[in-house]
């Protein structure tokens, strides 16, 4: 009966790390794409070739892309606190 | 001692190498070190390592940093045309990215791996391991602003007689 509800855990971990992952990777190739294209699109574009603004509009790229992990990351976490203390009360009444 | 000398591209070149090769030391040596805390924590409490991996991200904006300064001076060389003076100003700003980047990863390494190491037992860590390393991020900041304020300068620079 243990080795079941161990099994059950693992798997529903690898549930949890595989969202993980995906999110890991998206949140890779956006550090990645999205300042680049942001300061040669904002200084061909907005800046009129000014690329102290366009440089400045990359960083601000960059920090955004953090502060949506930072924010996916708190929020992801309380999600599976919430659901954690969910599933416990189901637990006792089994038994 | 002329104004546009031919070995003037040197040093600009070394200013573009220099802040993409520094900060990304930097950001090697933060994300391994945070790294080993996060694979420490991750025995232990699993469901905490999207939360412990901020270190990690935090590094890699150092890394953009730097990626944006090259750019940046890559942008601003020529071929003919360039003055020492330019080649100076680029190689400053160059390092100027690439040494804060170098420190600013010096500095999340060790706060990532030994908050991430606590939050396994305290909770609250978590918000004091985020204001430092944003105080850490910072620094690499501050770099890059000094390395676009220098590299303003360069169209001062009078033409090559």
């Amino acid at each position: 009966m243990s080795e079941q509800a161990a099994i059950g855990k693992l798997a529903a971990q690898a549930d949890q790390s595989e969202g993980a992952l995906f999110k890991l990777m998206i949140t890779a190739l956006a550090l990645g794409i999205a300042p680049l294209s942001s300061y040669f699109l904002s200084r061909d574009y907005l800046w009129n070739g000014n690329t102290i603004y366009a440089a400045l509009t990359a960083i601000l790229a960059a920090n955004l892309v953090l502060v949506a992990y930072i924010t996916e990351a708190v929020r992801e976490e309380s999600l599976s606190r919430a659901r954690d203390k969910r599933r416990e009360p189901e637990n006792k009444k089994d038994r | 001692m002329s104004v546009c000398p031919p070995y003037a591209p040197f040093f600009g070149f070394g200013g573009v190498a220099s802040a993409m090769i520094f900060s990304t030391v930097g950001v090697a040596y933060g994300t391994s070190k945070s790294g080993i805390g996060i694979a420490g924590l991750g025995t232990f409490k699993p469901e905490l390592i999207m939360k412990s991996l901020i270190p990690v991200v935090m590094s890699g904006i150092i890394a953009v940093y730097g990626l944006v300064v090259s750019v940046l001076i890559s942008g601003g060389l020529k071929a003919t045309d360039y003055s020492l003076y330019a080649g100076f100003i680029h190689l400053g700003a160059g390092l100027a990215c690439g040494f804060t980047g170098l420190a600013a990863g010096y500095a999340i390494g060790y706060v990532g791996d030994s908050c991430v190491r606590a939050y396994v037992y305290e909770s609250k860590v978590f918000v004091t391991m985020v204001l430092i390393l944003i105080f850490a991020e910072v620094l690499g900041l501050y770099g890059l602003i000094v390395a676009l304020i220098m590299n303003a300068r360069v169209s001062e620079a009078s033409g090559c007689p």
